[in-house]
């Protein structure tokens, strides 16, 4: 490259790139947000009546979902409120799900992060809102014992009437 | 001192030199009362040598203004008292004006002897500040009359005057006889009169303190009623040069006339004062003539073409635009904007609007505000965009379709600000004064381009809406006309697309392509020899469910010959398309049918429910109507009205209750006289869902979105809740809910009970 060259230009050109960059990751934002947008409509329009969610306020990255526990379960007819949190990258990264109503689940731990395989490593772009929501669901009667977050769940979980007790106590707290 | 003065004789002398002095002569023989030279010389002397110089001279004057206070202002106003008689004003004024020159005159020689005597004793006192003592007899005289004015005056003058004028105008008078006299014009003296009259007021100078007003106020009347004469109810000519003319020719030569014999200013200077008092009432008066037609020139546009380049034309000569502005919203809104008027004849009237004002004001700023209301008044009507778009497209004359074939994109405020074009920066006009500053970043330059299209397009400020009637239309009328000649459609459709662009006109285009295929794939599967034609031929029309506007839902089952014939060509269309089936409407469509009954064929083309009826009259001569209706699925009142329609055809009678039969003859007449209860209008009723059908619909989606957002945010007040639906619901092509609506619609969700509301907060019963 020549020496003198204008300095105004080369900055132009640098500036140009930071806007195409801008405008990249813009476009893949609009991506994300159509996404989003179709994943609320089938929502919407599915009829399901166990799970649900919907954006917090103007934020479409940020969900509100809320799930009922299911029948013949310590957790019957209790209902749950998350959080669910969308990254830039999403559906390409999982998203971080979060209990917000307390629950005392072997799995969960008392800020209510939640430990389950496909929101981690198994996760898949197939998966979406409906699919996380019904998953998180059935953890709640299936947990897995082996790694638990709640240590006093995981004991308990062998004495259903004890445990319902506590299901319910924590589930008050709210 | 002299003591042997005859003061006696010497007064009868002063009073023989000054007869005015002397109350016993008359105002007529002032001037013939004779003297000698050595008499008034005497007099003088005697004057002088008393010392009474001023003294007499004002003796005389108070004399002089005396007479005039009680003689001649009396009878001259005398004259005007009784006019009764209609005709006789020119008589009456004449003859005043001669009685009132004669006491002039008269009075006119003393002041001349007076004059005189001023002289000889070189009297240098001045009369009423005045030096010459003519022009203060004349001042006397002008303030005594008028001090004494009689107010009956001012209609014998105009009458005197109007006959005059009239005469005037007529040229060789009224059918060879004057109007005044009725005599033979030849013989008439009347003209003669009339300019001698005016002589003798302008000697006096009392033409313009007399009859100045009276003749204004005359000629204004008289150039009035001529215009409202020459131009009421004719818009296709132009008039202000034939006005200019004939102001020129008959009103100012007329007063030419008059004002000739003014002594107290040049005729050029009154004449000039008058011409331009004249020509601008001129213009008033035509443009405020013009004005109050306007409504109906607008409605006459193009022939009115002519008027409306007069009025364009007086406009910036007057300062009538406000006034202009006013009176044509007022007309708008009493003649058109009313219930009375049908939405058509309102879009041609604003359509004639639009281009009557685009040639009164190319600004178009006038347009815009008259229209306003207009604008404002068709959004409130719910068949405008419906008969923009019928119109639009129908065929023959019309003006949107001509507008259309013209061609030009829409333009759609949609505050985004025009760019003004920079190349012709040296045209530049800067608004009318009177423009609104423009609130909306609307510039002048898309008031002036913006077409006719692109305004009605305005009226709703969406091109979606016009686009989404005209793909209802387009539905409804490829459906109804089943032949359809697509070329027609796809021409319109181009046409359109010129102007709305292509992607809102993607729906269209497929439609009209799935009309197309529909004939293709019909063919195809005729030509497939699995598929078997029994003696009921069909033919499908497939339409993409995706693209097409919903249809008008109704149940009907058809009868099972029909069924049989439909599986079998489901089935030829499944082997031909793959993976993909028919879901039939079975309500929409036309069935040709030939009746043969006992006495006569009908050859008819029916609508699908009213086949299927008599189809099952076919099978069995008597049906009743509960018994029908559950076989074919149509409510009982429903069917009740479609059996009408066999009724007014006269081949099904209602023999009982509810109890329906064939007729196989026409024999019975007296069931003919059904015929008028029941001819139904059935092929206007429209194959779409209506307007209302699908705004249920669109509400039912953000019902389902409002029950999903209460569910995990638990409470929402009203604008959250319209907020919301904004950001995640509002995407289809018209979706669309104004606050209002939605919350009518939630208020109604709360009285069913699907719904809790309280402190101006939503939430979900438990």
């Amino acid at each position: 490259m020549a020496l003198n060259v204008n300095p105004l230009f080369e900055q132009q050109t640098s500036t140009r790139k930071q806007n195409d960059e801008a405008k990249t990751s813009s476009n893949d934002n609009h991506a994300v947000t159509k996404r989003l947008h179709k994943e609320l409509m089938t929502l919407m329009m599915s009829q399901e009546t166990n799970v649900s969610a919907f954006p917090e306020g103007e934020n479409l990255f940020k969900w509100i979902g809320t799930i009922l526990g299911p029948k013949d379960s310590a957790y019957d007819s209790l209902k749950f409120k998350l959080s669910l949190q969308f990254p830039n990258s999403y559906p390409y990264t999982a998203p971080i799900v979060k209990f917000i109503t307390p629950c005392f689940h072997p799995n969960v731990d008392t800020s209510g992060n939640i430990c389950l395989d496909i929101l981690k490593d198994k996760w898949s772009a197939l998966y979406d809102v409906r699919t996380i929501l019904l998953s998180v669901q059935s953890l709640l009667s299936e947990p897995n014992i082996d790694s638990p977050l709640n240590a006093l769940a995981a004991e308990k979980w062998q004495k259903p009437d004890e445990y319902k007790i506590h299901v319910i106590e924590t589930h008050k707290e709210a | 001192m002299d003591e042997n003065i005859n003061y006696k004789e010497n007064w009868t002398l002063i009073k023989r030199v000054f007869p005015i002095l002397d109350d016993d002569c008359p105002l007529h023989q002032l001037e013939d009362r004779l003297f000698l030279k050595e008499e008034f010389y005497e007099a003088v002397q005697f004057i002088k040598k008393m010392n009474l110089v001023h003294q007499i001279q004002k003796f005389i004057i108070r004399k002089i203004e005396k007479r005039l206070r009680d003689i001649v202002a009396p009878e001259f106003w005398s004259y005007f008292s009784n006019n009764e008689q209609d005709n006789k004003g020119f008589q009456q004024f004449y003859n005043a004006v001669e009685c009132l020159y004669d006491s002039y005159k008269q009075l006119e020689h003393s002041m001349r002897k007076l004059d005189i005597f001023r002289q000889a004793t070189e009297l240098e006192e001045l009369v009423n500040s005045e030096k010459c003592l003519n022009k203060a007899l004349k001042l006397i005289f002008k303030a005594t009359l008028l001090s004494q004015l009689n107010l009956d005056y001012q209609t014998t003058v105009m009458s005197f005057y109007e006959s005059a004028l009239r005469m005037e105008d007529l040229d060789e008078g009224y059918n060879g006889q004057c109007i005044i006299c009725s005599q033979e014009s030849l013989h008439c003296n009347c003209m003669n009169l009339f300019k001698e009259t005016n002589r003798k007021l302008g000697e006096m100078t009392l033409l313009e303190p007399l009859v100045g007003q009276t003749l204004t106020n005359l000629i204004y009347g008289y150039i009035h009623s001529h215009i409202q004469k020459i131009c009421k109810d004719s818009f296709d000519s132009s008039f202000v040069s034939t006005l200019e003319k004939w102001l020129q020719s008959v009103v100012l030569n007329w007063l030419r006339d008059i004002y000739c014999f003014d002594s107290s200013t040049s005729i050029s200077d009154s004449m000039g004062m008058f011409e331009k008092k004249l020509v601008n009432f001129l213009y008033n008066s035509y443009t405020k003539t013009r004005i109050d037609q306007l409504f109906n020139i607008i409605i006459e546009y193009p022939e009115s073409l002519p008027a409306l380049e007069d009025l364009r034309l007086c406009l910036p000569r007057t300062d009538l635009k406000p006034m202009l502005t006013k009176k044509l919203q007022k007309a708008m809104e009493t003649r058109l904007l009313h219930p009375g008027v049908s939405t058509p004849d309102v879009l041609t009237a604003y359509i004639a609007a639009i281009r009557s004002l685009r040639v009164l004001d190319p600004t178009g700023l006038l347009l815009e505000v008259v229209t306003q209301p207009v604008h404002q008044y068709l959004r409130s009507r719910e068949d405008t965009v419906r008969c923009v778009v019928s119109s639009l497209t129908e065929e023959g004359p019309n003006d949107l379709a001509e507008e259309l074939v013209r061609g030009e994109a829409v333009q759609v405020d949609e505050n985004t600000p025009v760019d003004e074009d920079t190349e012709n920066w040296e045209t530049w006009v800067p608004d009318p004064i009177d423009a609104v500053p423009s609130t909306q970043g609307k510039s002048s330059v898309s008031r002036r381009t913006s077409d006719i299209i692109s305004m009605l397009v305005n009226v709703y400020g969406s091109k979606e809406l016009f686009v989404n009637e005209y793909r209802t239309l387009l539905a409804d009328r490829l459906l109804t006309q089943y032949l359809c000649d697509t070329e027609k459609e796809i021409r319109y459709l181009e046409l359109l697309k010129l102007r709305f662009g292509d992607s809102q006109l993607h729906y269209c285009e497929v439609m009209l392509k799935d009309i197309a295929d529909s004939k293709r794939i019909n063919q195809h599967i005729k030509q497939d020899p699995e598929y078997t034609e029994s003696d009921i031929p069909i033919s499908a029309m497939i339409v993409s469910a995706q693209f097409w506007p919903p249809f008008k839902e109704e149940k009907l089952e058809l009868h099972a010959k029909l069924q049989s014939q439909i599986a079998s060509y489901v089935k030829g269309f499944e082997t031909l398309k793959g993976s993909r089936t028919l879901c039939w409407k079975n309500h929409l469509g036309f069935v040709d049918i030939e009746l043969e009954m006992a006495d006569r064929t009908l050859n008819l083309s029916v609508s699908p429910v009213h086949a299927t009826i008599i189809m099952y009259f076919q099978d069995k001569s008597t049906w009743e109507l509960e018994e029908l209706s559950k076989v074919m699925q149509c409510p009982p009142t429903v069917l009740r009205r479609k059996i009408g329609f066999w009724q007014s055809h006269g081949i099904i009678v209602e023999t009982g209750q509810d109890v329906f039969c064939i007729q196989e003859d026409l024999e019975n007449k007296d069931n003919n006289l059904q015929e008028d209860l029941f001819v139904e209008d059935y092929e206007s009723e429209s194959a779409m869902a209506s307007a209302q059908d699908q705004r249920e619909e669109e509400l039912q989606t953000f019902w389902s979105y409002i029950v999903g957002m209460l569910m995990n945010l638990d409470t929402l007040p009203l604008e959250r809740i319209h907020q919301m639906l904004k950001m995640f619901a509002f995407q289809g092509p018209t979706i669309e809910c104004n606050l209002q609506e939605l919350k009518v619609f939630l208020d109604r969700k709360v009285r069913e009970h699907h719904l809790i509301y309280s402190n101006g907060y939503y939430k979900l019963p438990k």
